[in-house]
């Protein structure tokens, strides 16, 4: 997984239906950059099987020990 | 029965209520001076509502004159942060866009509280949306820090922080996303509870992020939170992702002793870049815990960083959604920091929002089994004492951004968790801003937190401290 950039950013802010301008994507495009680049080592590597719920699984599960 | 009211703490003022040592009005009034007193100089309060609080009063003690006690918290005066509903009454959001929103319904922790006899002061200050780690507010003004009034309370909770800190409220309801409770609590020196995600039913409390958003009190003291969490928690129709576990008495945890018990310390991340006066918190924390007899063991915790990064990406989808109506039609309406930080969540594919919540499941497994066979971890909330209101003004000072991803860096991982985390006043810097340590603790179990932090507050005075108005 790679971070987007600027024009990625601005293509994206389009189809979300709330437009920014050039200057902003860049701006979110810096911002939000370093939660991808943390997220990398994570992303892609999930396995089919697991849902969301799975949280809720763990969470309750250790209460009951 | 002598001495300020408004200082005492919450279970100390409910019990002198109830005995009658004081009345409602005169614990009512002792808060209105006092918000007299701060309110021109720390801006803790969106609204005060003296007259219906007095009146609210007099029909507390007039109903314990005839014997009718409604509860725990009978005839004490509260303030909460602007973002719980409450029929009838104008709730800001901290922000514009809400300025006169009236509220149709009554949020159910709020709801709660009222239920055990509170008395409404008025309503507190809070960040826009609750979406900001510092306390700058664009439309409302900054809240201070009754330590300092040049440096910041924290946020969201800002006023929540303020008001508890300079003894206007007895507590107040905060809520936490990325840490809006416990930075506030490690900034102004009070303590701070944010409970397990799903303790607290968030039925008619402002959302910024579902999958995140925990409701929580700020108090003077452990006491204090363990009351007021025991109110709050538990099953609500109202909201079905709340638990319908049985909600444990947490008032009996605090006076259990920490022999027996083990607190983890991690090796990394959280020891990592500390000012040297949190550091020297931090370790003489560590003495007093271990003093009480706590063992004190090292923990590893998987990569933290990573938590951090998936909780950025959760909450900026969320809320950006949550927002999404009023950043197409009201844009200009948001405070520029809000915006911006509203926009970022445009740009994060669907896919990778869920991937942020798929790994949230083996991400809290991989944690619970780095600290098994601890009762919790301690931490610091922040590597730094509160900072100028100044140096962490976005739009004025270029290394605002920096300081402000440092802020947020030791809360952010625990809300992704979903785990519990009892921020207590842990010592002052030299120049007198308090610090703060939290506890963090495994799902659902507040009352081993309770026990550590009563434990703790026992031990010391730091919760006892109050700022003197200048």
């Amino acid at each position: 997984m790679t971070r987007p950039d600027p024009k990625q950013v601005k293509a994206m802010t389009e189809v979300a239906g709330v437009p920014a301008e050039k200057e902003v994507a860049e701006r979110i495009a810096n911002s939000i950059g370093p939660a991808f680049d943390g997220f990398a080592p994570v992303a892609g590597t999930l396995p089919m099987d697991l849902e969301p719920a799975s949280f809720l699984l763990v969470q309750r599960a250790k209460v009951s020990k | 029965m002598s001495g300020e009211p408004a200082l005492m703490s919450l279970v100390s003022i409910a019990k002198a209520i109830a005995a009658k040592k004081f009345s409602s009005r005169e614990v009512t009034q002792s808060c209105l001076d006092r918000i007299a007193q701060w309110q021109p100089r720390v801006n803790a309060f969106m609204a005060i509502e003296a007259d219906a609080a007095l009146a609210a009063a007099d029909a507390a003690d007039a109903a314990l004159a005839k014997g009718r006690n409604q509860g725990v918290l009978h005839g004490v005066p509260l303030a909460h942060k602007d973002m719980y509903y409450d029929a009838g009454k104008v709730v800001t959001c901290g922000s514009k866009i809400r300025r006169d929103f009236v509220a149709t319904t009554t949020s159910t922790a709020l709801q709660r509280l009222k239920d055990a006899g509170s008395v409404r002061l008025g309503s507190l200050q809070m960040v826009e949306f609750a979406y900001g780690p510092t306390g700058h507010n664009v439309h409302y003004g900054a809240v201070r820090n009754p330590w300092n009034v040049d440096c910041i309370t924290g946020g969201s909770s800002s006023g929540s922080g303020s008001a508890v800190a300079a003894r206007l409220t007895f507590a107040a309801l905060g809520s936490d996303t990325g840490g809006s409770i416990r930075m506030p609590a490690h900034f102004c020196g009070v303590t701070g509870f944010k409970t397990t995600v799903g303790l607290i039913s968030r039925a008619g409390a402002m959302p910024l992020s579902q999958s995140l958003d925990t409701v929580g009190p700020l108090a003077q003291t452990v006491e204090d939170c363990a009351l007021l969490v025991g109110l709050m928690a538990g099953a609500d129709p109202e909201d079905p992702t709340a638990s319908t576990l049985p909600v444990p008495n947490y008032m009996a945890a605090t006076t259990g002793s920490l022999k027996g018990l083990k607190i983890g310390v991690p090796t990394a991340f959280y020891v990592d870049d500390l000012d040297s006066e949190v550091a020297r918190v931090l370790d003489e924390t560590i003495v007093t815990l271990r003093q009480e007899g706590a063992e004190i063991v090292k923990v590893e915790l998987p990569d933290q960083r990573q938590l951090t990064a998936a909780c950025q990406i959760v909450l900026a989808t969320e809320a950006a959604a949550f927002h999404k109506r009023w950043m197409i039609e009201r844009p200009q309406d948001y405070g520029a920091q809000v915006l911006m930080r509203l926009q970022n969540g445009l740009a994060i594919p669907g896919v990778t929002y869920l991937e942020a919540l798929r790994w949230r499941g083996p991400a809290l497994a991989a944690y619970l089994a780095a600290v098994t066979g601890t009762d919790a971890v301690i931490a610091p909330v922040a590597p730094m004492p509160a900072v100028t209101i100044a140096e962490s003004d976005v739009g004025n000072s270029r290394d605002a951004e920096a300081v402000i991803q440092r802020i947020t860096k030791f809360t952010r991982p625990i809300n992704y968790l979903g785990l519990p985390s009892l921020s207590i006043p842990a010592g002052f810097t030299k120049s007198g801003l308090p610090v703060g340590m939290q506890l963090i603790g495994r799902a659902f179990d507040e009352a081993g937190l309770v026990r550590i932090g009563a434990a703790f507050q026992r031990a010391s005075d730091y919760h006892q401290r109050v700022p003197k108005a200048a």
